[in-house]
């Protein structure tokens, strides 16, 4: 009778322990799947800043691009990570007053070409064919690193862009057009690739809501600076350099930039909100259907900056735990005072190989400072302390190890009295 | 021919729609033709209306976008020159030597590239055998001396950070043997814009000053220049430089050999008037080039722009004074308004009516357009460089006191001077050559223009009733003939072959007519004739070589023909002139549209009402004897001598009628290399001959 109930206990164990590891399996693979879109964390930036046009009398274009250039840089995306494509080069241009500098405002405070602006592409080298490539990944072996959009699926995108546009369409160069399918085709197969998880694209230029007219990918943000049959104009004209400098769109983006450090919370409604079409002299729009997030919720440092959600974890890596259990009180330390890239570019290290090199670079760093590091002398009693103490009973060892502390310290006082 | 048998055929089912409709226009060709000719008339008259505001249509120009830097230090050394130069004159008495080096010291002393260039001087000569050529340069005769050797000074600026590849050219003509106070202005304001410019960092275009010696004519030393930059010759005989410069003192910094920059994009020469024309202070262009050619509209878009908006000045288009103050074009005018009003009053949205004075300025300016257009012959300095496809346009200013009165000169180069910078730094801008605007224009107006898509109608319209009218005679012609009931087809078939002895006899004509306009050539070969005498003399060669043509090729009398053959005759001689007129005049629209259209103002009347004077007599009634009178009086009008007379007349120009100006005015033509000259002798000429021809035609 025992025995038998005995055989029957193992026989439901042997299905139990089978369905465990069946739905275990089920979770796995969806975890996997839906790891592609919405699961996945932001992990970086990236920018993508476009000029299209050539021309002396163009300049305001390059000077958009670079402004905006400048901006995402000072909220914190690096230099590696923007892709500056500028068709034409007015700050050497032998028309230019002040050569090899770039101005977007008549008062000339901010030379906007300074030392540290790296020029992926240049004058010939921004055609639509480059372009798409860039977006796309899909490039001669020879197309050095920095050139390349090394997004992956936890990227966030800026892809900014100014020119001389029409309907459905953006001059390149005075000789091509990017139409609003090449456009719409290119972000569909960087999403097929899984090179964004969110894209904002922004585009200064005539009828510029018209290019994203056949956008269908999912997690694309597009704001334009002008409706279907408007105009987008130059802000004003320096009558130093005797052109306009700065077109009205960008210029009032900027405008709500200036305002704004990394730690800013300022959300993308409130920047969408902030274009006054009377400013503007045409009517921003933004297509947000294919979005999911609110726009309240977002920060414009999201695109425009570095700052992403920072995820406390505890164990990042499985194989060396001693330097994790540091490497987990580091972050927490660095959480709040430097913004999160590099921290949180470790935890998804395994994800890209590119990703990896950085992360590795980013642990030597953390371990250097690690405070904790000293414990690494003592490696016996660190091995001790990882057999014996799981990683949840931490806190508590610390706790009891400081209150046992106290009557020792009592009994040594009492001893020395 | 075929459509003639082809209606005789009238058992063939339907004729076909446009077969029809050109079977219709035909046969009503009088109507067609006279309403053709006062349509053409009538548009013509309203391209004053039809006149657009001028815009800048290259977006890379951007006038007036940019602060003028045009500081007081450049204007006082201008000044300083101006002074430099008057006091010469009054020490030296205006030697040439000194005043040339003055200016190239000045040159100098804004690290120019400082060059002489030694030209002597072409006349214009008539060359019939390169025609639409320039002459060769390299005949120049050794035993040259200095008086008649021509100096240019031509100072050049490199575009610091520029290719090299391109230049803006500033011309100031200037006589150095007779140094007025206005040259001495234009020098002052020319310098104070390359002194500017010698500074300035944002210059993508060289530039090139030249100081043309213009004792021998402004348009030759330009031109003399022009060829040498374009054109060198490596064979020519040089002068002997050294001797007539006498620069010692400036050895060494002075460039030799010739210099150049690059491709020219625009000229701009800039002259001061020598009159004050006690209004204000204005500015005239000048932009016609040979043979009606006219420089980018852009480019009077942009000295329009910048003299009205930025500097405030009167901009002003050479008009015909006289048409201002005739009667009928202002009640033309009133009349236009009127009409305008009344459509608006049916439409809103129909917006054509101008006030009436402004019609009549538009059309005094369009017909002066017109004028100078058809002239062939260049108005300025600026059509030497029209000749290489270089833009380029004369700006006259004219001050409000005269340059020998005036006192101010500082504020009057800083106005200008800045007007030149800002027409200089917008075409600085310039990427490529100017090729967005018109070409094809006349002004109405210093910022109204009619496109050649607008006058091209009139002159369509008073050329379409010459085919008309030439089908419609030989349809008729060929289907009148008595045809004899025995008559074999090899007899119909001649019979419609006749026209080829008309033909014959227009070709023969046309020949006579180039034998003419040759003529000339050898008349001015024979030195010590007065005009008078050449004109005499070539009038009376021209009827005698006719003469003797009519006896070669028989007179129509002389054979007693049979008299139904004979009154065919002169119809189908009206048929094949009416289209060589057509033709003549389809050619000549290409190559000057103004001459053509002119032109076909006079001939097609004439020719279209050409008729037998003998039929109108023989008729006796009223309406026959008004036509041979007006056949007559066309046939006056249309004769060029009284055309050039009753225009000159008719236009004011009338200061006694010397038949020698005739003389000198188609001197003027052919030693210009004008089409026009062509047109008259090759097209207009024969065909009024030949219409008169018919006109006494006997029957």
């Amino acid at each position: 009778m025992e025995f038998l109930f005995l055989r029957i206990l193992k026989l439901s164990m042997k299905i139990l322990v089978m369905m465990l590891l069946f739905l275990g399996n089920i979770r796995n693979s969806v975890a996997y799947l839906s790891s592609s879109s919405e699961a996945t964390m932001h992990t970086n930036n990236w920018a993508v800043l476009v000029c299209t046009s050539r021309f002396w009398f163009n300049y305001r274009h390059m000077a958009n691009t670079l402004s905006l250039y400048r901006t995402v840089r000072r909220l914190g995306i690096p230099d590696e990570r923007i892709i500056l494509m500028l068709a034409d080069d007015m700050a050497c241009n032998a028309r230019n007053k002040y050569p090899a500098q770039v101005f977007n405002n008549e008062n000339h405070r901010l030379n906007l070409y300074g030392d540290n602006v790296e020029v992926d592409y240049r004058g010939y080298e921004v055609t639509v064919e480059n372009f798409m490539r860039v977006l796309t990944g899909r490039h001669e072996n020879a197309v050095p690193r920095s050139k390349r959009l090394l997004s992956d699926e936890g990227s966030h995108i800026l892809l900014y862009m100014t020119g001389h546009g029409g309907d459905e369409f953006l001059k390149f160069q005075d000789s091509e057009e990017l139409q609003s399918h090449d456009l719409a085709d290119a972000v569909k197969q960087m999403k097929e690739k899984r090179r964004f998880k969110e894209l904002l694209i922004m585009v200064d230029t005539c009828q510029a809501s018209t290019l994203f007219s056949q956008l269908h990918s999912p997690g694309v943000l597009a704001i334009g600076s002008s409706m279907k049959g408007e105009n987008s104009y130059s802000h004003h004209l320096d009558p130093d350099v005797g052109v306009s400098v700065v077109d009205r769109f960008t210029f009032y983006t900027l405008a709500f930039f200036e305002r704004l450090n990394m730690y800013d919370n300022a959300s993308l409604s409130s920047l969408f909100n902030s274009y006054n079409p009377n400013l503007l002299m045409s009517t921003a729009y933004y297509r947000m259907d294919l979005y999911q997030r609110h726009l309240e919720e977002v920060p414009v440092t999201n695109f425009f900056g570095s700052v992403m959600e920072t995820i406390h974890t505890d164990s990042a890596y499985t194989s060396f735990t001693n330097k994790n259990f540091g490497g987990a009180k580091t972050k927490t330390i660095l959480d709040q005072s430097l913004s999160g890239s590099d921290i949180n570019s470790v935890r998804n290290s395994d994800e890209d190989q590119f990703n990896n090199l950085t992360a590795e670079e980013d642990r030597h760093d953390e371990v250097g400072q690690c405070i904790f590091c000293a414990m690494d002398s003592g490696h016996l009693w660190s091995f001790i302390l990882s057999k014996v103490i799981t990683n949840e009973s931490v806190d508590f060892f610390v706790c009891y190890g400081l209150f046992l502390m106290l009557p020792l310290l009592v009994f040594s006082t009492w001893l020395s009295l | 021919m075929a459509e003639a048998k082809t209606h005789n055929n009238s058992n063939k089912p339907r004729p076909r729609l446009l077969k029809f409709l050109v079977m219709q226009i035909i046969s009503h060709s009088t109507i067609v033709s006279v309403i053709c000719f006062i349509a053409g008339i009538v548009a013509l008259l309203l391209l004053p209306i039809l006149a657009m505001n001028t815009y800048i249509s290259e977006n890379a120009l951007m006038p007036g976008s940019a602060n003028n830097m045009l500081s007081s230090h450049d204007v006082t050394v201008a000044n300083k020159l101006v002074k430099d130069l008057a006091d010469l004159k009054l020490r030296s008495n205006g030697s040439p030597i000194e005043s040339r080096k003055l200016i190239a010291q000045y040159m100098l002393g804004l690290d120019a590239e400082v060059t002489y260039h030694n030209f002597y001087p072409q006349l214009n000569q008539f060359h019939p055998l390169h025609f639409f050529t320039s002459p060769d340069s390299s005949i120049i005769s050794k035993n040259v001396s200095c008086a008649s050797i021509g100096i240019n000074t031509v100072g050049i600026i490199r575009a610091p950070r520029g290719d090299g590849k391109e230049a803006i050219v500033l011309v100031t003509p200037y006589n150095p043997k007779k140094v007025g106070s206005e040259d001495a202005l234009s020098l002052g304001v020319a310098y104070s814009v390359f002194s500017l410019l010698s500074r300035v960092t944002w210059l993508a275009k060289d530039i090139i000053w030249l100081v043309a010696d213009s004792q021998f004519g402004e348009y030759s030393s330009v031109s003399a220049w022009l060829r040498e930059y374009q054109a060198p010759h490596f064979h020519r005989v040089v002068v002997n430089s050294e001797t007539c410069n006498e620069s010692s003192t400036m050895e060494g910094k002075l460039h030799s050999g010739f210099r150049r920059a690059g491709t020219m994009t625009v000229a701009l020469v800039v002259k001061v008037a020598e009159e004050g024309n006690h209004f204000d202070d204005s500015l005239s262009i000048y932009a016609e080039a040979s043979n009606g050619q006219m420089p980018n509209l852009d480019l009077i878009n942009i000295v329009n722009y910048l003299a009205v908006h930025k500097q405030r000045l009167w901009m002003k288009v050479s008009k015909m004074e006289s048409l201002l103050g005739s009667k009928w074009l202002n009640t033309l005018g009133v009349f236009f308004e009127s009409m305008g009003q009344y459509a608006r009053r049916l439409n809103p949205q129909w917006k054509f009516g101008i006030p009436a004075n402004e019609y009549v300025e538009g059309t005094a300016t369009l017909a002066s357009s017109m004028y100078y257009q058809s002239l062939g012959v260049p108005t300025g300095p600026h059509g030497a460089f029209r000749d290489y496809q270089i833009d380029a346009i004369t700006v006259e200013i004219s001050p409000k006191v005269s340059p020998a009165k005036m006192n101010r000169h500082i504020d009057f180069i800083l106005r200008y001077g800045r007007l030149i910078e800002g027409v200089v730094r917008s075409v600085n801008n310039l990427l490529e050559k100017f090729h967005h605007s018109y070409f094809l224009y006349l002004m109405t107006g210093p910022s109204k223009f009619v496109s050649v898509g607008y006058y091209m109608i009139p002159f369509a319209l008073l050329a379409a009733p010459l085919p008309i009218v030439a089908a419609s005679l030989h349809v008729f012609s060929s289907k009148t003939t008595p045809q004899a009931p025995g008559a074999s087809e090899v007899d119909a078939s001649l019979e419609s072959w006749k026209w080829i002895y008309s033909a014959r006899k227009v070709f023969v004509i046309h020949l006579w007519g180039v034998a003419i306009s040759l003529l000339p050539y050898f008349l001015v070969q024979i030195p010590g004739l007065t005009p008078t005498t050449n004109l005499t003399a070539w009038g009376s060669l021209a009827v005698l070589s006719l003469v003797i043509l009519y006896s070669i090729l028989g007179y129509p009398t002389s054979g007693a023909v049979a008299s139904g053959a004979e009154k065919r005759e002169w119809t189908n001689l009206k048929s094949v002139t009416l289209t060589a007129v057509s033709i003549g005049l389809s050619l000549m629209s290409i190559i000057n549209f103004a001459t053509a259209e002119i032109g076909a103002l006079l001939i097609v009347p004439f020719c279209l009402m050409a008729r037998p004077l003998m039929l109108d007599i023989q008729a006796r009634s009223m309406r026959t004897l008004l036509l041979a009178t007006l056949n007559l009086a066309l046939g006056f009008i249309a004769f060029p001598p009284s055309a050039f007379f009753l225009l000159k007349s008719a236009f004011g120009y009338s200061d006694g009628y010397n038949i020698s100006d005739y003389w000198n005015w188609m001197e003027s033509l052919w030693a210009w290399n004008s089409a026009t000259y062509l047109y008259i002798g090759i097209v207009h000429l024969p065909c009024w001959a030949l219409c008169i021809h018919i006109l006494f035609h006997p029957c």
